[in-house]
């Protein structure tokens, strides 16, 4: 479905990306995971253009894009088939919950209004905030401003969604509200690229985990076999710091 | 003369004289708002954009107006641009209305103002909310027009409001090429009473003033909480919550 080789991006002088490969297969929810300043992001953003990379090759839906050389109708076919939900939310702070899920719809997708309302009061549903669509992002707690993210991001029925830390700008006892969402619509079969370090979200719904570090891919397996048998030493190293349970891991 | 000779009755009198002189206030203002904000977008789109011609352009304008002190910028544009026009068009702009020249003055600094309360409004307005919007499948005039524009045009409400309380101010130096607004009438006054009344008629007009400025600030003040988004989300709800007991009386 979307399959990306080479990808090398720099900021500067700072070398992000070193050359990625990454095949995504239709239903597959990889979660990437890696020390901050591994490009983790960065590999994500540059998935729908809102970093150009580089340099690079994407194959999506059978059309080849040189992403050094995108043009302008090639980045306007990926962003027409993926969607992101951000770390920060990136709601629109002068419009509704339900405006915020149309607008989208209405000026990407060219839908009638009512048929874009229909459609985006069954994805506000389906994060739990049928109740909530004429309230502000700033009358939203932090877990409600994320999930009105992600029904931004399902109302537009992509082929993938990509999320970029979800959780990590929110208070510990918001996260479950975001993941559960996360979880429901991984469950329908949607296809997620998801960078997180919620392991317990990687360990019990990705069906393939990345382990990033220092702009190259280390390792990438089921996340049974990255849980419990990585080969690469780094990848041990990195889950054993974070997963205080270290008996679990090896 | 003493400050306990000052007399209630010329208070009020000179007062009530010096309000139709307001409208002048109102004409060089206007005039001054419109330069201001055509030509001010001009050069705030200068200074945000790519264009390096511009934007040195637009800055070093900014910079220079900073520079030029007020009233040396009056007699450059009365006694300047009559000048200019004469030898170049033959057209002789002797005889118009003295307050196009003080118009035309504050214009020119108010574009430079102006340019520099729309950047920073517009920078105010975070960049993930204009990323949300391409990702989410509008174009990137769209999420200007849609989404940046409409935030960055009610955060620079408090700011736009002290402009215009300052172009009203600054162009009391009217009176320095014999414009009569209430400062030139206050003038007149002075004069014709030999600076017997002195007191009352500055004190007066200072009165006026600031009774204006308190009723523009309050203005301003209202839109700003008008225009915010909580309270259009209280007046949304509202309207619904009529709507449905409009229902339950039908």
């Amino acid at each position: 479905m979307l399959e990306v080789r080479g990808i090398q991006k720099h900021f500067g002088d700072q070398h992000i990306l070193k050359g990625i490969d990454l095949s995504i297969e239709k239903g597959d929810v990889t979660v990437i995971l890696g020390p901050s300043g591994s490009g983790k992001t960065t590999l994500l953003r540059c998935l729908n253009f809102l970093e150009n990379a580089d340099c690079g090759e994407m194959t999506m839906d059978g059309r080849k894009i040189d992403l050094g050389r995108a043009s302008a109708k090639d980045k306007a076919f990926v962003k027409d088939r993926t969607a992101f939900v951000f770390q920060n939310y990136n709601l629109y702070n002068n419009k509704t919950a339900l405006e915020n899920v149309t607008e989208g719809l209405i000026l990407g997708r060219h839908m009638h209004k009512d048929e874009a309302i229909k459609t985006a009061r069954v994805a506000l549903d389906k994060v739990g905030l049928s109740d909530r669509e004429n309230y502000y992002p700033s009358q939203l707690s932090g877990g409600q401003q994320q999930r009105v993210g992600i029904a931004r991001a399902i109302a537009r029925n992509p082929e993938i969604i990509l999320f970029d830390e979800p959780t990590s700008a929110l208070d510990p006892e918001l996260i479950e509200e975001v993941l559960s969402v996360m979880r429901k619509v991984a469950n329908e079969g949607t296809t997620m690229v998801v960078v997180t370090h919620e392991m317990s979200f990687a360990e019990n719904v990705a069906t393939k985990v990345v382990f990033m570090d220092q702009g190259v891919i280390v390792e990438e397996d089921t996340p049974q076999v990255i849980f419990t048998h990585p080969k690469e030493e780094r990848t041990f190293s990195f889950l054993k710091n974070i997963i205080h349970d270290t008996d679990y891991v090896i | 003369m003493n400050i306990t000779d000052v007399k209630l009755s010329y208070l009020i009198e000179y007062f009530l004289d010096f309000i139709p002189f307001l409208s002048v206030t109102l004409q060089y203002t206007l005039l001054a708002m419109a330069i201001g904000i055509v030509f001010g977008l001009l050069m705030a789109k200068g200074k945000l954009g790519k264009n390096r011609i511009l934007k040195g352009f637009a800055n070093g304008y900014t910079a220079v107006m900073r520079a030029i002190p007020s009233i040396v910028l009056l007699f450059l544009v009365y006694y300047g641009l009559p000048k200019i026009f004469m030898g170049a068009f033959a057209i002789n702009l002797t005889r118009i209305n003295k307050v196009y020249f003080v118009g035309i003055t504050l214009g020119l600094f108010n574009i430079a103002i102006m340019s520099e309360i729309m950047k920073s409004s517009y920078l105010s307005v975070d960049r993930g909310q204009y990323e949300a919007a391409v990702s989410n499948g509008l174009t990137s005039s769209q999420a200007i027009i849609r989404i940046v524009l409409p935030q960055a045009f009610r955060i620079s409400i408090p700011n736009v409001g002290n402009a215009i309380i300052t172009l009203l101010k600054e162009g009391t130096l009217g009176y320095t090429i014999g414009l009569i607004d209430s400062m030139g009438r206050a003038n007149q006054q002075n004069a014709l009473t030999f600076q017997n009344h002195i007191l009352e008629i500055y004190i007066s007009l200072a009165a006026l003033y600031w009774i204006l400025t308190i009723l523009l600030d309050r203005g301003f003040k209202a839109a700003d909480s008008k225009l915010s988004y909580s309270s259009r989300a209280k007046e949304r709800q509202t309207v619904k919550a009529g709507e449905i007991s409009k229902e339950v009386a039908a």
